[in-house]
């Protein structure tokens, strides 16, 4: 079995040729007969060439008769719904191709989308992007707060019908990495670091590190964007 | 992934047992065998008939020239007509052929590529995702939920912000919503889905690995 692609056209060594169609050929009919077998159905193929001087079939010959008999017993219509030739088969292929193409560069689109927005989280700006960017970005952002708001709805209900004991959220459950945060609410920072973000800054760079804190939360005071935080 | 089909393993040479596996086996072989015959016909210029009568008694047929022309040819023996119409219309039919083929391998080419790109992409996504954050929402507890929040609606914020930005510094007719806005461009339209790689393609560049004018 070659590893090699071969091009779709006709082969134009003579040699090579031949050698191919005895192959194929061969495949061919073997590829029928397990499709006969193993779903229990009537097929024929006929294959002709200048190689050949009679068209070699399968089954055989009688074989052939009686599916093209049963065949051309049937409507007219019927016969030609799923009828294809090279042209009508090759521009279905076509448009199955084009399906897969489209529904993979949606997928990556996606995920780089979606690294996009985790990078802009931890602060890197948004100089770079253009509106189109800018649009598949804003639209990721609101397609996660829809997640989470639900997520954070079913856990207040959880928490709201198990009365649990204690206050809750004071101390969320700890990974040691991750220092306790405090949402502050003060609008004036807020915007203090809205503003900051808009001037335009180099892009910060991106650590990884369970240590980073989100921005546009209160870290314990301490100013955003301060080299603490982006060594 | 649990592996889903039966790919490269030996396959008994009996009728199937299950019925739905035989269904789905019919579908791809007999899409696979199609497909083996179109390519001998183009390699070898091969003339071709194939029949094949589906578990519902559908008939499926491929043929090179046509089915018809190929049955007639078996029967009849008639060696094949060489009129100067024929071999014109002959002639044609290759031509299309060949354009059609040459499109094919063009479109799965680009597929091969694309599909790489998504492989690399998930591998780049694997190993940087240490955060907490990254994690899926249901692994996160309610207060670093609260925290997420909050950072995404300043992010938000901060996109619309840098989007009103961009307009006003370029004003005129914006060419990438033009085939899915509903008239305003901010809010973005969610009709749409959000992704429009429709809008993109003609400016991909394969040869360039930032091939987007963005930071991706």
């Amino acid at each position: 079995m070659t590893r090699k692609k071969v091009k779709l056209a006709y082969i134009t060594n003579d040699s090579a040729r031949k050698a191919t169609f005895k192959k194929r050929k061969k495949g061919l009919m073997k590829k029928v007969s397990e499709l006969s077998t193993l779903c229990g159905i009537e097929a024929c193929a006929i294959i002709c060439s200048p190689y050949d001087t009679q068209p070699e079939v399968w089954p055989s010959p009688l074989g052939v008769q009686r599916v093209l008999s049963q065949f051309q017993r049937l409507p007219e219509m019927e016969q030609c719904k799923k009828m294809v030739n090279q042209e009508s088969f090759l521009r279905q292929r076509i448009t199955k191709a084009n399906e897969h193409l489209k529904k993979q560069r949606k997928d990556n689109r996606e995920k780089e989308v979606t690294h996009a927005m985790f990078q802009c989280l931890t602060g890197k700006s948004l100089q770079n992007l253009n509106l189109m960017d800018l649009n598949d970005l804003g639209w990721m952002v609101d397609r996660n707060l829809k997640e989470i708001n639900k997520r954070s709805d079913s856990l207040k209900n959880v928490t709201n019908s198990q009365m649990a004991a204690g206050p809750s959220g004071e101390h969320p459950s700890q990974r040691a990495e991750v220092p306790v945060f405090e949402v502050n609410n003060d609008n004036m920072q807020r915007q203090q670091w809205f503003m900051d973000l808009l001037t335009p800054q180099e892009p910060l760079g991106f650590g990884g590190s369970d240590e980073m804190m989100l921005p546009f939360v209160d870290n314990n005071q301490n100013p955003p964007w301060s080299n603490t935080f982006f060594p | 992934m649990a592996r889903k089909s039966r790919g490269r393993q030996k396959v008994e040479m009996v009728k199937m047992s299950k019925e739905s596996n035989l269904q789905v086996t019919f579908s791809k072989r007999r899409s696979g065998l199609f497909k083996k015959a179109s390519e001998l016909s183009t390699l070898c210029g091969a003339e071709i008939a194939i029949i094949v009568f589906s578990p519902g008694n559908r008939v499926f047929s491929f043929g090179h020239p046509g089915v018809e022309t190929v049955i007639d040819r078996y029967f009849t023996r008639n060696p094949p007509q060489n009129s100067g119409t024929m071999q014109l219309i002959e002639a044609h039919r290759n031509a299309t052929v060949r354009e059609l083929n040459m499109q094919l391998t063009q479109v799965v080419n680009q597929f091969e590529i694309e599909k790489k790109r998504g492989e690399e992409l998930s591998q780049m996504r694997k190993a940087q995702s240490q955060c907490w954050w990254e994690a899926p929402v249901e692994e996160l507890t309610l207060p670093q939920i609260e925290q997420l929040k909050v950072s995404l609606e300043g992010l938000k914020m901060n996109v619309t912000k840098q989007a009103q930005k961009l307009l006003i510094e370029n004003p005129g007719p914006p060419q990438f919503f033009a085939s899915s806005s509903s008239g305003g461009i901010f809010p973005y339209d969610r009709k749409v889905g959000g992704f429009n790689p429709n809008m993109v393609l003609p400016q991909y560049d394969y040869n360039n690995p930032g091939y987007r004018r963005g930071f991706f």
